[in-house]
């Protein structure tokens, strides 16, 4: 609160109050007032004013001073009513009590919008829960009974699985919701089973897959990283290159503070003006509207689990050569304990 | 034959998997209820459980503690792909898990490790008058050796675990992708090849038939 905002607000009443001494000051010139008495009356007036005027200004300037520096702390505005001491004014009271009703008003508005959120979450699980059951038996189906078309309705099944799986880490990436399990994980193990379950796709096109050097444990959740490693291939296998033999290559370093992961392959590669934006919600970039279906999703959903697991996750770059993604694990001494 | 008790609550999927593991060679049995079935497992006596978290009346994972303080049967949970079910299961004593949707290959090749590690299938097996030593990478007979590469190996005992059946590719792939050999179309068509040639040098002509679009066969 600036003083200066203050004394510009009270003008009007210093100039009623001004008048008022003028009109007082005329009032006893007409009768004959001794001018004495009217010097000390002036002074009494006029000091008793400043006085209240100025402990008014510094309790209203304590508070708001105080207020506003707060709210500038604060990192969910909302809350300023919690951290707020009740003044010793009207004005300011009724301003708390305010602040106190919006506020509690804000947070039972956000519970509800936090209460749909989960449930609709919930639902998404159990749907996609329920969803893998029918895709399930026509898995076995096509297996127990093959027919002509089995490969294609297995790559259809597939997509169908894929598509589900994305649903299901889009909502979990979305709600900060405690359901991943940090433990020790093999990257081998990760890799192997990410690669077996795209084994038909990546063998469909012929793409060689190069794995080494990946006898590492690191701190994640299993599942997380298969899905994440599992996108990784289903981008590389979107993009290759028509030029050459496709190939992914899998290899893992260990640096003194941490472990990295890195994934690339040899296709089209992305433009270097996409490249920063290729983990951007809906992003599809210059190679998803060039002939490839791109929904913009995948890598968007694997920047987050990874933020989420505290995983720090890279790319470069160059087109027509490669692409390669770096996953970053700190080796935190903290999780081992 | 080994017997494998199927506790999974959705028809269907039930259905198609016991025809799965019957046409894969095994003996398959289902609870008649969701209420007892731990008694229904323990009077089956089965080789192997195959066991669904999300059941109707009990969960999946009481069940197998419920089983695990009277049986060491070994347990293969079928999980939902969400949450950390692998973890708790393991955790009660599953052997294996396995998310849905099922890869039919990758269950019975999981199907087969757990009972092999179970000692419920010949860890020294036989194919004719050889003796196949996983460890050695080797067949034997008195006088004759052949020695075969890790993929051979693999490739060789997948076709001995379904002798005289039709093997699919993708359960020859599937083998040798789970061992981190991650062969390509053309590589398994060389290691099938070479493994033919090795077997008819030793005097075993013809031993691994192929069935066009269907598979490989050992006789």
């Amino acid at each position: 609160m600036k003083i200066s905002d203050h004394l510009r607000d009270r003008l009007p009443d210093y100039m009623t109050m001004l008048f008022t001494f003028a009109a007082i000051v005329l009032f006893m010139d007409a009768f004959h007032v001794n001018t004495g008495i009217i010097i000390s009356t002036g002074i009494l007036f006029w000091l008793g004013n400043a006085l209240c005027e100025m402990r008014e200004i510094m309790r209203r300037k304590s508070f708001y001073d105080t207020l506003t520096e707060r709210l500038e702390g604060l990192d969910k505005k909302y809350l300023i009513c919690e951290m707020t001491d009740e003044p010793d004014f009207f004005e300011g009271k009724l301003l708390c009590d305010i602040l106190r009703e919006t506020g509690a008003s804000m947070c039972e508005e956000n519970l509800k919008y936090r209460n749909a959120a989960a449930e609709f979450r919930e639902f998404i699980e159990m749907w996609v829960h329920e969803i893998k059951l029918p895709l399930s038996s026509l898995q076995l189906m096509v297996h127990n009974t093959p027919c002509e078309n089995s490969d294609k309705i297995n790559e259809q099944l597939r997509r169908i699985d894929g598509c589900t799986d994305m649903v299901l880490y889009y909502a979990r990436s979305e709600n900060a919701q405690k359901d991943h399990m940090i433990l020790k994980t093999s990257l081998k193990k990760a890799v192997t089973a990410a690669a077996v379950k795209n084994r038909e796709d990546l063998l469909l096109r012929d793409i060689a897959l190069c794995v080494r050097d990946l006898g590492f444990t690191v701190m994640t959740d299993s599942k997380w990283l298969e899905f994440i490693i599992g996108q990784l291939m289903a981008n590389s296998i979107k993009f290759i290159s028509q030029e050459r033999s496709p190939e992914i290559s899998i290899w893992a370093e260990e640096l003194p503070d941490k472990i990295v992961l890195h994934f690339r392959d040899n296709g089209i590669g992305i433009p270097d003006g996409d490249l920063p934006r290729i983990f951007e919600k809906t992003f599809t970039g210059e190679n998803g509207r060039s002939g490839c279906r791109s929904t913009g999703m995948g890598l968007y959903i694997v920047k987050s689990l990874c933020e989420r697991l505290g995983h720090n996750i890279q790319v470069r770059s160059q087109v027509n050569l490669f692409t390669e993604f770096e996953i970053a694990f700190e080796k935190n001494d903290f999780y081992y304990a | 034959m080994n017997r494998i008790f199927i506790v999974e609550d959705d028809t269907a999927v039930c259905g198609e998997l016991c025809r799965l593991l019957k046409s894969a060679g095994y003996e398959t049995a289902t609870p008649l209820s969701f209420e007892r079935t731990v008694p229904e497992i323990l009077a089956c006596a089965p080789q192997l459980v195959l066991l669904d978290i999300n059941l109707p009346i009990i969960s999946g994972e009481m069940i197998l503690c419920e089983l695990r303080r009277k049986s060491d049967v070994p347990v293969i949970m079928v999980t939902a792909a969400s949450g950390s079910d692998e973890v708790i299961s393991l955790g009660c004593g599953a052997d294996d898990y396995i998310t849905k949707p099922y890869d039919p290959s990758v269950l019975l090749l999981r199907i087969a490790a757990v009972l092999r590690r179970a000692g419920k299938l010949p860890m020294c097996e036989k194919w004719r008058d050889l003796a196949v030593d996983t460890a050695k990478g080797s067949l034997t007979r008195e006088n004759t050796e052949i020695i075969l590469t890790k993929n051979e190996m693999l490739i060789f005992r997948q076709l001995l675990s379904k002798q005289g059946k039709i093997v699919t590719r993708d359960e020859l792939m599937t083998a040798l992708w789970d061992s981190d050999e991650f062969l390509g179309d053309n590589a398994l068509t060389v290691n099938i090849s070479r493994l033919r040639a090795k077997l008819a040098e030793a005097g075993y002509n013809d031993a691994v038939e192929t069935r066009k679009k269907q598979g490989y066969i050992l006789k």
